[in-house]
């Protein structure tokens, strides 16, 4: 094949020919597609509107399971809102980088490509909760995170399988916990710190629709991960005594319990949907990309443990999610992109037929992870990607309630679900 | 186009004894009316519609219209035979936020334990009086042949 020639069949697709080539699919998440894959860069008069006190913006001492692009420490805005409600969760990108920009508009806060305005856009705002701290002196906002419909507890950002350095290739988890702890004294949240934040972030009319709880695997135990489920129902307890019923919509995000720890943490929280990340769809990639997982669960373990979850949380309460694009990393994954795609949509089909949605992230290479220096697929995949998962849910009558634009808004696919 | 309501129509829609209807349309083309009391102006001239159910035929058509840019429809009638249809499009839709609160806040004042799935924003484009005695003086002056001959027999 000549140069020329490779060249022109590589040639990505650019965001206007995108939109046109799929019309079924709403500009608006391909808008969100294109600015999680590219990332945003705030202009300085952007930011002269940017107010703490009002908006949400990245403070260290929030927790987070996963950093961003760039190893960025300024008080910058969390993330986006377009104007169907749809969250855009992107990170600070570096300009050489070729990100949105997000700049002032006529008064407005506005996302521009080329100096075009592509959209205008809100900021998340700050619940009032962040203003106050816990009986113990903690700032609620290290406690509980905040989306703009969600709250969010991440119980630690370490995750054990970087122990034995077999986190995933493309996470940056352990980035920085130890050095976070250090510089700013995050101690260890307690249950009492947990149950106080969720009971002053309730008081905010209309504020929350949902509980998202996660954390780092944690290996320990008599069985693999008991320590983990103990850890989960510690903190759910608290959660849960602040609601009138037992359970309340939430989100468990978590490694790949077996039937009796699921059993637990079913009967004695509040919880209500449980989700547990195969990460890659597919074996062969997932045993390179995840090898603290391959080792101790194995892809076709993980898929299993996750698909009898539906015998105790049921159907339209499990999902797994993965991290749409990493299947293509360098120099193991998918060659081509087609490939990737017929490959990721075989594999999430076979969990839809067993009940289980599958969901994906868009990969963005982190600046702390080992894939930092890979590159993300082109928008023409992700948003082939994002169609073909909803289609799965339309064909197998699969929902994603707990997960979907206005309860994460991390999803492109279940942006699209909220039809269903 | 953007147009600004009059002060009758705004004044109409904002009564709240005022009959109120918002129509949509589906995938396939088929419409979609409810009777709706939530449908305001606010004071930028938009009309705010206050959906309650995520799931609702309404909320889905009104998520298709934002997404692929589909007009709604708005009629509202009220004392003195006056009565007004509102074409326009649905631009934004609030799901948090002060608006988003304050309307949560009010509307479970007012209906007891309801939830809010968001307050739609609709920029009105077209407004058709549908008086019926206006519409049909209109019609016999600009097509006087759409009228029956037994209408103009000598008794
Ligand atoms: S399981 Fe993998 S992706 Fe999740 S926190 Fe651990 S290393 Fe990161």
């Amino acid at each position: 094949m000549s140069l020329a020639l490779k060249q022109t069949y590589e040639r990505e697709l650019s965001f206007d020919e995108v939109v046109a080539k799929y019309p079924e699919v709403p500009r608006l998440i391909i808008v969100k597609i294109d600015v999680q894959r590219r990332g945003v860069h705030y202009t300085d008069t952007a930011l002269s509107v940017v107010d703490p006190k009002i908006h949400l913006v990245r403070d260290t001492g929030t927790r987070e399971l996963f950093g961003g692009r760039a190893q960025e420490k300024k008080s910058l805005p969390i993330s986006l809102l377009l104007r169907d409600g749809t969250s855009v969760i992107t990170s600070p990108t570096p300009l050489e980088q070729n990100p949105y920009l997000v700049d002032l508009v006529n008064g407005r806060l506005a996302l521009v490509d080329n100096d075009e305005v592509i959209e205008y856009v809100e900021l998340w705002r700050r619940p009032r909760y962040y203003d106050l701290k816990t009986s113990s002196g903690i700032p609620m906002s290290h406690v509980l995170s905040a989306r703009p419909q969600r709250l969010s507890l991440t119980l630690s950002n370490y995750c054990h399988f970087w122990t034995k350095n077999q986190g995933c290739l493309y996470c940056d988890s352990n980035r920085d916990s130890k050095q976070l702890k250090k510089e700013i004294g995050i101690p260890r949240v307690k249950p009492q710190d947990i149950s106080e934040t969720v009971r002053e972030a309730l008081k905010e009319p209309g504020r929350f629709s949902t509980f998202c709880i996660t954390s780092g695997s944690i290996l320990a135990g008599n069985e693999l991960f008991d320590k983990e489920v103990d850890t989960y129902i510690e903190a759910l307890q608290a959660i849960g005594e602040n609601f009138k019923t037992k359970k309340f919509p939430s989100q468990m995000v978590a490694t790949a319990f077996n039937e009796k720890q699921l059993q637990r943490l079913y009967d004695e929280t509040g919880i209500m949907s449980y989700t547990s990340d195969l990460e890659v769809l597919n074996e062969e990639r997932f045993s390179w990309i995840c090898p603290g997982k391959a080792e101790n669960v194995g892809y076709q373990g993980w898929k299993q443990r996750v698909i009898r979850a539906l015998d105790i949380f049921g159907r339209g309460n499990v999902s797994s999610g993965f991290v749409g694009g990493v299947e293509l990393a360098k120099p193991y994954g998918f060659i081509r992109e087609d490939e990737a795609l017929r490959s990721t949509l075989e594999e999430a089909e076979s969990l839809a037929e067993s009940g289980v949605p599958a969901f994906f992230v868009v990969w963005v290479p982190r600046a702390g992870s080992p894939f930092h220096d890979q590159q993300s697929p082109s928008l023409d995949y992700f948003v082939q990607l994002a169609s073909g998962l909803h289609q799965l849910r339309v064909k197998y009558g699969l929902t994603v309630d707990f997960d979907d634009y206005r309860r994460c808004g991390n999803h492109p696919d279940t942006d699209l679900s909220r039809l269903l | 186009m953007p147009i600004q309501l009059s002060q009758e129509v705004v004044s109409l829609i904002n009564d709240k004894g005022a009959f109120k209807a918002l129509a949509t349309v589906d995938e396939s083309g088929t419409p979609n009316v409810v009777q709706n009391d939530s449908i305001y102006v606010a004071e930028n001239g938009n009309i705010h519609y206050l959906e309650l159910l995520e799931t609702s035929r309404t909320n889905h058509n009104l998520v298709r219209a934002i997404w692929f840019d589909r007009k709604v429809s708005i009629v509202v009638s009220g004392a003195d035979q006056k009565s007004f249809q509102i074409k326009g499009k649905a631009i934004e839709v609030h799901i948090t936020g002060p608006l988003y609160e304050k309307h949560y806040v009010e509307i479970r004042q007012r209906l007891g334990d309801v939830d809010l799935s968001g307050v739609w924003v609709i920029q009105p484009e077209e407004v058709i009086d549908e008086n019926f005695t206006n519409r049909k003086n209109e019609e016999e002056t600009k097509r006087p042949f759409f009228r029956h001959l037994d209408r103009l027999a000598k008794v």
